[in-house]
């Protein structure tokens, strides 16, 4: 059976339904179609080709329950694909491998499994590095180099496992088109992406798409509804990942914390000094967290240039024959480093170093992985934070159970003040029933604004608010209006009898 | 515009006691053919979407004659229309009926017509002083195809319910009946009294506007007072969890709720306050589940106090229980006015509001248009609905679309954005936008929307603005740049 892992979030201008390819290990089809595959595969390791360094990868998970953090999933199994690159690292996508307990790894026509780790994990390029235990299975594999970023209508060829079968597969197709992308493993991040025909099925994640030997991209989603389409990341991309580990740790991709829009209505141009040409992009809005940038750039400044490259009034820069968004040159900068800007404002030129970090405050917006959720129990309350994988444990109709301030609240805070953009708001995910919490008047899903009268920005926020209590009561009051109490003697009571009949390890993770 | 002063018309004549005949005195078994009439009515409708078009419908109802020129309904489906006819029992002629009086907030409505011949033979029907609490001996009548249906109806319970057309809570009557596709002011009868009108219907379930309601709203409207309908502007929660009440020293008595937010209609923010606990309403003990025991009805949700015995303006006496201490205060019961909401949940008799200028079309954010938006309505205007920005603004204007044009070259795309200001001034509704767009900013109008929208900022040439606007009503076929209705204070 394919394993599809969809999501579905609801943002406010745009619906977006995403699929991400790994497949169910068990499946175990023989398909006809793959006689001409295996006939090619077995001519290429006879010539030394690339697919010997293309690798089907197992993996075995678990993930947490985001409605009841202290539980994780039973074990499940998929696989995709993964190739060797220098160094005796297998490369493949970060979703591949995620919420990893134990990895195996399956050289091209050898039937041995070779356990793995990952090495560095990149969830918001969906791209990790595997070290494997033994180094003998990297005995005879000429690791693949990665190439530059292909033409639009050039040719490229996908090599890996899809559809969990055991001979590896390849598809040929074109690039269709090379243009920034929701990156469905995170949501909360748009990168570049190439489009192309060439099939990229379920098991086909993490492998590498060709041309002239070298890689040119890495396998990773598709979307539903677009026909004969699938999508690979680019070499540029790849590259920032490769260099960003050189360090020793991962740090992602920087965010500069701007709104460009289209620069192209003559009054707006003429009102800012700037002739009605096709130059220049606008700074409509400054978002928060991004005091370097606040620092720096005002709304309305004008960008001209990005790295050196002019900006279209559409926001667009000329890169190899395509037009792709200003954004993709700030994701050519490594997390500290500056961008060189090129800006109008007030009637002149200037050029701004623009120090670019990477904004951790946008986590609970997107997708998270490594780190389950934290959580905090008092008196059977179990309070946890606010993130999108809590309104997708909800299930298909979760924007029916969540109040529209919940939405706001994830969606957008970084509209708001620095504070706000940096806070992560606290939810009553579950009410653990005990004869002292049992009119509890608030329901689920609530998010706290207050307890003991301060204010909640944070689980610490939480957690200081009841370790400094001294009073007889907890007291509560949820962003709804609704406010509610626990004795606190009761409460701690409670606690010790509930994480007992539960089976809760612990009160708390933070 | 028509419309809506029509209907101030009308509802002025109501208001002179002259025009209102009292009840007839003969009041006799119960016979449909002779009080049950058909209303048609064709109206006028309106596309939120496109707000300068209008089209027509035409539906029908029903209607029951409770006194000599008087035929009431419900007000649902009344919005908009400028043509009633009514039929009778086993005629096929129409007869031009006028309403006499309308409110949607408790969705009752008195039809009068003036050819005589009409009335011959017509019979009035009493309204039921009191409800039956159980029972199947209900009927439920109506004009289908030129013939009477009836079908049998049991009680199922009595509540409070939110009025069909407005936000307003009052006694509601829930019954089973076999009828399919009711909801339309059908006739439910019990010992050949009116126990009230369907207001709506859905799998075998039909909700009744019962009849000692609508007689206490007629009486209050026949005093010649214009006595409007209640509310009660605050929202509450239970008051179960003893911890909560113990941590406000409050003795549990199994009594009280506890108030949470205050004003959100925009009609009453004074007395209570957040945080209080109310056990006590016009004589009537609360309980902790927020229900009072009514010697009429049993057991019913506080909210129908607000229109039990009581109109707008009435001081309603309350207990309630704030830092520690009780207190009683008098809570004056204030009028349901949609218009005082920042996002208007209704808009009847009146044409949608819309400005556009330079092809940029404004439209206040109200409850028709987020309904017209559907699934297409974005995050941020849900949030808007139910979080509306109450003491910071009056209304929210939007900016609903823009018809592409070059003088608005580069904003095609900008749709469905909340305007925080232009030119430096607030704006909350179309005059402020009409205003401001009269006071240029260097030549220019600066347009600038609430700062969690996806867009912020918009110029547009000023000198421009004039011609472009014509150019584009031509182009686009709008008849008028604008309709607004009258502010507040001025209608």
């Amino acid at each position: 059976m394919d394993k599809l892992c969809l999501t579905r979030i609801r943002l406010p201008f745009t619906e977006l339904k995403v699929t991400i390819f790994y497949i169910d290990h068990s499946m175990n089809r023989i398909c006809l179609t793959l006689f001409a595959t295996f006939f090619l595969a077995a001519l290429k390791v006879a010539s030394g080709g690339p697919e010997q360094a293309v690798v089907k990868i197992l993996n075995f998970s678990q993930q947490p329950d985001w409605r009841e953090p202290w539980r994780f999933s039973q074990v499940n199994q998929s696989s995709g694909s993964g190739f060797v690159i220098e160094g005796n690292r297998v490369m493949t996508n970060a979703h591949v491998v995620s919420w990893s307990k134990h990895i195996l790894v399956q050289r091209y026509q050898d039937p041995q499994l070779y356990p793995a780790k990952i090495e560095f994990i990149g969830h918001d390029c969906d791209l990790a590095v595997l070290q494997v235990i033994d180094p003998a299975f990297f005995d005879g594999i000429n690791p693949l180099t990665i190439g530059e970023l292909p033409e639009v209508r050039s040719t490229v060829t996908t090599y890996g496992y899809p559809a969990g079968g055991q001979q590896i597969s390849y598809t040929r197709g074109v690039i269709s088109r090379i243009e920034m992308q929701r990156y469905s493993h995170i949501y909360n991040r748009s990168l570049l992406a190439v489009q192309t025909d060439a099939a990229i099925n379920p098991g086909n994640s993490g492998g590498p798409a060709l041309q002239d030997d070298r890689v040119v991209g890495v396998s990773f989603q598709g979307r539903p509804g677009l026909e004969n389409a699938g999508f690979f990341i680019p070499p540029n991309i790849i590259s920032h990942f490769l260099k960003d580990i050189e360090d020793g740790s991962y740090h992602g991709f920087p965010d500069a914390g701007i709104g460009i829009t289209k620069l192209q209505n003559p009054a707006f141009r003429r009102s800012l000094g700037l002739s009605d040409d096709s130059t220049g992009a606008r700074i409509d809005t400054l978002y928060q967290p991004f005091p370097e940038t606040h620092k720096r750039l005002r709304p309305n400044d004008v960008l001209l240039e990005v790295s050196g490259q002019e900006v279209g009034s559409d926001g667009l820069v000329q890169h190899r024959g395509n037009r792709i968004h200003a954004a993709f040159l700030f994701d050519e900068i490594q997390h500290g480093e500056s961008i060189e800007l090129v800006i109008w404002r007030e009637g002149a030129r200037a050029e701004i170093k623009l120090p670019l970090f990477v904004n951790r405050e946008d986590r609970i917006s997107g997708l998270q992985y490594d780190e389950p959720p934290p959580y905090l129990i008092v008196g059977g309350l179990v309070f946890t934070e606010l993130s999108a994988d809590y309104l997708n444990s909800l299930g298909n109709n979760w924007h029916q159970q969540v109040e529209s301030h919940t939405m706001y609240e994830l969606l957008f805070r970084a509209h708001r003040d620095e504070e706000s953009a940096r806070s992560k708001p606290i939810l009553l995910s579950k009410i653990l029933k005990h004869p002292s919490n049992i009119d509890f008047g608030v329901r689920t899903r609530s998010i706290l604004k207050s307890v003991n009268g301060h204010a909640i920005h944070s689980m610490q926020d939480l957690r200081n608010a009841l370790s400094h209590n001294t009073g007889n009561f907890h007291l509560f009051s949820f962003l709804s209006g609704r406010e509610e109490a626990l004795g606190r003697n009761e409460a701690d009571a409670a606690n010790q009898e509930l994480l007992q009949q539960y089976n809760i390890p612990a009160a708390q993770r933070l | 515009m028509t419309q809506y002063l029509t209907t101030v018309f009308l509802t002025l004549i109501l208001l002179s006691a002259t025009v209102l005949a009292g009840p007839l005195s003969q009041i006799r078994s119960f016979d449909a053919e002779k009080s049950l009439v058909e209303i048609e009515v064709t109206r006028t409708t309106y596309n939120y979407n496109i707000p300068w078009i209008t089209g027509n419908t035409q539906t029908r109802k029903n209607g029951i004659v409770i006194a000599q020129n008087r035929i009431l309904t419900t007000a649902d489906g009344l919005s908009g229309q400028y043509l009633c006819r009514v039929r009778k029992g086993g005629q096929s002629r129409h007869y031009t009926a006028e309403i006499l009086w309308i409110d949607y907030h408790t969705n009752i409505a008195l039809f009068r017509v003036k050819e005589d011949a009409f009335w011959n033979g017509m019979r009035p029907v009493k309204l039921a002083s009191k409800l039956p609490m159980s029972g199947d001996d209900l009927n439920v009548y109506r004009w289908r195809s030129g013939r009477i249906e009836s079908r049998a109806a049991e009680i199922i319970r009595l509540f409070i319910g939110k009025s069909k057309t407005s936000y307003i809570r009052h006694i509601s009557l829930a019954v089973s009946s076999e009828i399919n596709a009711a909801g339309w002011a059908e006739v439910v009868i019990h010992k050949n009294q009116l126990i009230g009108l369907t207001s709506s219907g859905s799998d075998q379930r039909l909700n009744i506007l019962p009849a000692p309601f609508i007689d206490f709203v007629l009486q209050g409207h026949e005093g010649n007072k214009a006595p409007g309908a209640a509310f009660f502007d605050f929202g509450w929660m239970d008051g179960k969890n003893p911890a909560l009440l113990r941590s406000k020293s409050f003795q549990e008595n199994g009594t009280g709720v506890v108030v949470t937010e205050i004003g959100k209609r925009g009609l009453s923010k004074n007395t209570l306050r957040s945080g209080d606990i109310l056990f006590e309403i016009d004589g009537f003990s609360i309980d902790h589940d927020g229900k009072y025991i009514d010697p009429d009805f049993g057991r019913l949700s506080m909210d129908g106090l607000a229109t039990r015995s009581r109109f707008a303006g009435e001081k309603i006496p309350m207990k309630i229980w704030r830092d520690g201490s009780e207190h009683t205060v008098e809570y004056k019961l204030p009028e349901a006015d949609f218009r005082k909401s920042v996002i208007p949940e209704q808009c009847y008799d009146c044409p949608p509001e819309y400005l556009v200028a330079g092809g940029l079309v404004f439209q206040p954010l109200t409850g028709p248009l987020l309904r017209a938006l559907g699934q297409n309505t974005p995050l941020l205007l849900e949030y808007y609905e139910a979080h509306p920005p109450i003491g910071e603004r009056n209304g929210l204007v939007l900016l609903s679309m823009v018809l592409p044009d070059d003088y608005n070259r580069g904003y095609e795309s900008a749709r469905l954005l909340l305007v925080d200001q232009i030119n430096g001034n607030s704006i909350n509704c179309l005059r402020d936008v009409e205003i401001a767009l009269k006071e240029a900013d260097n030549g220019y109008h600066r347009i600038r929307f609430m700062k969690d929208e996806s867009m912020i900022h918009m110029i547009l040439d000023a000198k421009e603005l004039p011609s472009a606007t014509n150019r584009i009503l031509e182009r686009y076929q709008i008849p008028k740049q604008s309709f607004m209705k009258p502010l507040l204070n001025e209608s």
